[in-house]
This record gives structure tokens, C-alpha cells and sequence, in this order.
């Protein structure tokens, strides 16, 4: 079943097309491997489905047939939509626990001013960061943690806010081995949970070790779609981008 | 011991309770925002003026007043952001034009100020605080000035323990952070920012009002007591609650104590001499972002 469609996404910075007319569908319970040279419209499509760029024109489709034009970074939470940044992104001033229960906890009215149920969501904090073995952190500043650290924290709280699609923007880039097995346990697990997974990512043993489904952009357009064994080794995939 | 240094001590405290207020309300919107609100000054003249209005001019009961007023000071920053602020940063504008926006927002306030009462300096009341008058170790304190005291310290704890434990104290630190990233985890930033306005503005309207008690109004105020809180906050550490606090009593001791051996009209000149130095030697401020 397809949870986010995308169609005729289009964005240009300063009249160079980095991302032209995409329509493109992403399954639950499916990992998802965008991959395509550098500047070929990875991490800006990713910037678009979430908000933090605006798109020049494109609709999304989540599931239950919501549809829309309107895409902004504070929807993201009612769209049940979260990602990780290529450049890893945590509140740096907060500390690690704290990272994840301002993601968790309450957000009406009474909730926002004290913290109600705090006890259970520490617990799946805590529960989280041991998942990610960062749990004797929990009390340092983020800003204190090394960079695989701050990696895994960020995605983390991407697995805290327990969205449906969940979009990786080059989550191994610095993680040494142990951690790099980590995540790719973590990232099997929200498959397994049903949930839509979208990797952006460089390393091809890794996309072929976990991804359903690869696609491959070009100069901000698609080049391929398929199984990964099957795209991978198509002809102009391997001339555009792999040569490896 | 010397029989003017309690005076300077006493002093030196009342006058960090005053700047302490400014710059709390100043850091908590910058930190927040990350834009430099000229306009957070004139909101400290409104809530002078309120009191006056209401308490001198109309009669009204004088706790009653400075609730209203301070009240009425919040909604003047929570509209300044809804209607003016937030706009702009919808539009991307930078925080030089920010910067410009809210100085036209300041010179405007302060001259509606003026049309209305005029540029005269006022008092705000003859019989409310001053009727007692206390003597700490050789050193004179008013009623008015330990009231003043209690309310920076009482706020300053309020505002301090909300930032830790409550949620909206999470979600500020979050959107002082990254504010992107904070939108995309859920938190609602436009709704917290113009809550910061709100509070911030509102603690703007204390330190107004305590200057209006403690000395006098005038509608250009506003300029100094901003200048006050700001070069506060940038010694204690810009965004930082209790650096601005920090700084603000250092500032106190720094200038009353400056003009110990030498004329009062010095005190500026300490003032923005100390700015200058921590600039220089220590730009991030005492107790400045860690990392």
C-alpha cells in the first residue's frame, strides 16, 4: 500500500532545476533507497516533503487519501511525517533526555505547562537511548555528545516521535561500524512495524543489505525505480552515478 | 567600614533588580527569536505610563493598576510579534530588517507616548511604598526598592523553574536551538514565540513600572533601560536567563561603584566601557552557550 505519493514535485534555485517534475510513491513497511550522484536532488527532495525548503509547485498524497498542496515543517507532526538531517540537527543546548521528551510529552494547553505523565515518558526515553546504547549520556548536553553520538540522538528522536514515514538523509555519514549495525537493526525494525522508510544514502552494500526498493535521481529527475539487484545494475544507472 | 559603601551596595542592588528584569525579558525573546527587539524598551515606558494613567489620573487602586498594566504590556508585545514580527519571518527577513522594523515600532510607540502625556518627566505616585524606610547596615532601602527586589527575585525564580521543568520551557530551549527542526518534531514555534512575547513584555512592564517608583517616567525611557538590559545580557551571556541576571547585578555594582570618587554623569560612560571590555576579552558572556 502506498503512505506518501508525491506528484510533479518541482523546485529551481536560481534557474537551475534541482528537482524537475518527480512523481514518485513510497510503500509501508517498505525501506526505500533514494540514491543519484551528488547534486542530483536527494537531500532537496527530502528538504521538500518536509517543509524546510518551499517547492516551486507539487502535491502530496499521504495515506487515507489525504492530499495537499500546503506543505510546511510544523505540519509534518499532524502528517505523521519526521526525518534525520544530513547534517545532524539536535537541540545542542538541551540535554540528551531532554532531546527526546520535548517530542514526547503532552501538547495541549495543561500538558504544555506541566509535564503530565512524565514517569512513563521518561521510561520510553530511556528505553530509546539504551536502544541506542547513548543511555548513560542521558543526562550531558547534546552539544557534549561526539558526532555519532549526536547521529544516533537525532535518529533517536525521529524513532520517539513514532511517525508513519520516516525519511533518513544520510544517517550512516560518520558512524563507526558497531554503530553503523546499530542503525541498520533500528531501520529494520520500523520496517517490521509497518512503517514507510525513506534512506537517503551513499554506501551501495548498505542500500542493497536493507532497501526494498531503490530509486535513482539524476539532475533532480528519475533515472530508475526497481529492485535494488535490478536497478543497480542497469546501464545508466552505472554511467550517471555508481562506477563502482 | 566606609559609611557610603552599604549605600552603594543598596544601590548597586536595586538598580541590577531593575536591569535584571529588562534583560530577562530581552533574553528570553532573543533567545527565542534570535532578533534584536529595539521595540522591548518603549514596552517598559507603556507600563509606566499605564500606571499612571490609571493609579495617578484616574484614581484606580494602585495593585490594581499595575496588574492591568503589566497585563496590558504583555498584550502589546504579543501583538507586536502577531502583527508585525511574525510576518516579517514568514517573509525570511533578515534580522537587520527585523532589527529596523522593531526601531520604527519603538520610535512610533515612544512618540504616541509623548502626543498623549506629553514630554514631561512625571512621577507615578507621592504616597504608594515610601511612607517606610529601612536601614540595613548603614545602608538606606525604601519600601518601594525592597519591593522592587522581591519582585525581580520572585520572578526571576518563576521564569527559571518554568524554562526547566515545564514544557514550554523544553519547547523554547528547542526553538532557541533550531527552530526547523523544532516545527518538524511538533512543536507548535509560532504559538510559543508569541507566547514569549507575551511573558517577556510583560516583565519589560515590571522593570517599567519599578522605574517609574523608584525615580520617574519619561518617554524616552524606554532607550536607556534597553541599553541597561541588553549590555546585561551580553556581560552575563546573550539568551542565557540567569546570565542576564548575572550581568545585570554585576552592572549594578560595576556603575554605582564606578562613580564612587567621581561625578554620577560617569555611569553611562562605565556602563558601555564594561560592554566594550567583555566585547573584546569575552564576547560570549559570563556564563555564554556552552560547546
Amino acid at each position: 500500500m502506498s503512505t506518501l505519493k508525491l506528484h510533479n514535485f518541482n523546485k529551481h534555485f536560481y534557474g537551475v532545476k534541482a528537482v524537475n517534475g518527480l512523481s514518485l510513491e513510497f510503500e509501508s513497511g517498505k525501506i526505500t533507497g533514494l540514491v543519484g550522484p551528488n547534486g542530483s536532488g536527494k537531500s532537496t527532495l527530502i528538504n521538500l516533503i518536509t517543509g524546510v525548503i518551499p517547492k516551486d509547485s507539487g502535491t502530496i498524497f499521504i495515506a487515507d487519501g489525504f492530499k495537499t498542496d500546503k506543505i510546511r515543517a510544523q505540519d509534518m507532526y499532524d502528517y505523521k511525517i519526521t526525518r534525520t538531517f544530513q547534517n545532524v540537527r539536535v537541540f545542542e543546548q538541551m540535554s540528551v533526555l531532554d532531546n527526546l521528551m520535548v517530542v514526547l510529552t503532552h501538547r495541549n494547553a495543561l500538558g504544555a505547562l506541566f509535564e503530565r505523565k512524565k514517569n512513563l515518558y521518561e521510561d520510553r526515553t530511556i528505553a530509546i537511548l539504551e536502544k541506542l546504547d547513548i543511555s548513560e549520556k542521558k543526562h550531558e548536553l547534546a552539544v557534549n555528545l561526539s558526532y555519532g553520538q549526536r547521529k544516533l540522538l537525532e535518529i533517536g528522536r525521529a524513532i520517539a516521535m513514532d511517525s508513519d514515514i520516516i525519511l533518513f538523509d544520510e544517517p550512516y555519514a560518520g558512524l563507526f561500524k558497531e554503530m553503523i549495525k546499530k542503525v541498520s537493526e533500528i531501520i529494520k525494525e520500523l520496517r517490521e512495524a509497518g512503517k514507510t522508510v525513506i534512506l537517503v544514502e551513499h554506501n551501495m552494500e548498505i542500500i542493497r543489505d536493507l532497501c526494498d526498493t531503490v530509486v535513482v535521481l539524476d539532475a533532480g529527475e528519475l533515472l530508475a525505480h526497481g529492485k535494488p539487484e535490478t536497478v543497480l545494475k542497469q546501464r545508466d544507472v552505472v554511467d550517471a552515478y555508481l562506477g563502482e | 567600614m566606609n559609611s557610603i559603601i552599604p549605600q552603594l551596595i543598596v544601590n548597586s542592588i536595586i538598580a541590577g533588580s531593575i536591569y535584571s528584569l529588562v534583560a530577562l525579558g530581552f533574553n528570553l525573546i532573543f533567545g527565542t527569536t534570535k532578533f534584536f527587539n529595539i521595540n522591548h524598551g518603549v514596552v517598559s515606558t507603556i507600563a509606566g505610563y499605564t500606571v499612571f494613567s490609571l493609579a495617578k489620573n484616574h484614581g484606580m487602586d494602585i495593585w490594581l493598576a499595575i496588574i492591568i498594566a503589566v497585563i496590558f504590556t504583555g498584550f502589546v508585545g504579543y501583538l507586536s510579534e502577531k502583527f508585525v514580527f511574525l510576518k516579517m519571518r514568514e517573509k525570511r527577513a533578515s534580522g537587520m530588517v527585523m532589527l529596523v522594523a522593531s526601531l520604527g515600532l519603538f520610535t512610533a510607540l515612544q512618540a504616541i507616548i509623548a502626543i498623549i502625556f506629553t514630554s514631561q518627566f512625571q512621577t507615578i505616585s507621592t504616597n504608594f511604598g515610601e511612607s517606610k524606610v529601612y536601614n540595613i547596615f548603614g545602608g538606606i532601602i525604601t519600601e518601594t526598592q525592597l519591593i522592587i527586589l522581591a519582585a525581580a527575585i520572585l520572578i526571576t525564580a518563576v521564569l527559571g523553574l518554568s524554562m526547566k521543568y515545564t514544557k514550554f520551557g523544553k519547547a523554547v530551549k528547542a526553538i532557541s536551538d533550531d527552530v526547523e527542526v523544532a516545527k518538524i518534531v511538533g512543536i507548535n514555534a509560532n504559538k510559543i514565540i508569541a507566547k514569549v512575547f507575551f511573558i517577556g513584555s510583560m516583565i519589560a512592564g515590571v522593570a517599567g513600572i519599578a522605574i517609574g517608583f523608584d525615580t520617574g517616567i519619561e518617554p524616552t525611557m524606554g532607550m536607556n533601560l534597553l541599553l541597561k538590559g541588553v549590555i546585561a545580557s551580553i556581560i552575563g551571556g546573550v539568551g542565557n536567563v540567569y546570565g542576564g541576571v548575572l550581568g545585570a547585578f554585576f552592572l549594578g555594582f560595576v556603575e554605582n561603584f564606578g562613580i564612587w570618587k567621581i561625578s554620577g554623569e560617569w555611569k553611562d560612560a562605565i556602563a558601555f566601557g564594561v560592554l566594550i571590555l567583555f566585547l573584546i576579552f569575552k564576547p560570549g558572556g559570563i556564563m555564554g552557550k556552552k560547546g
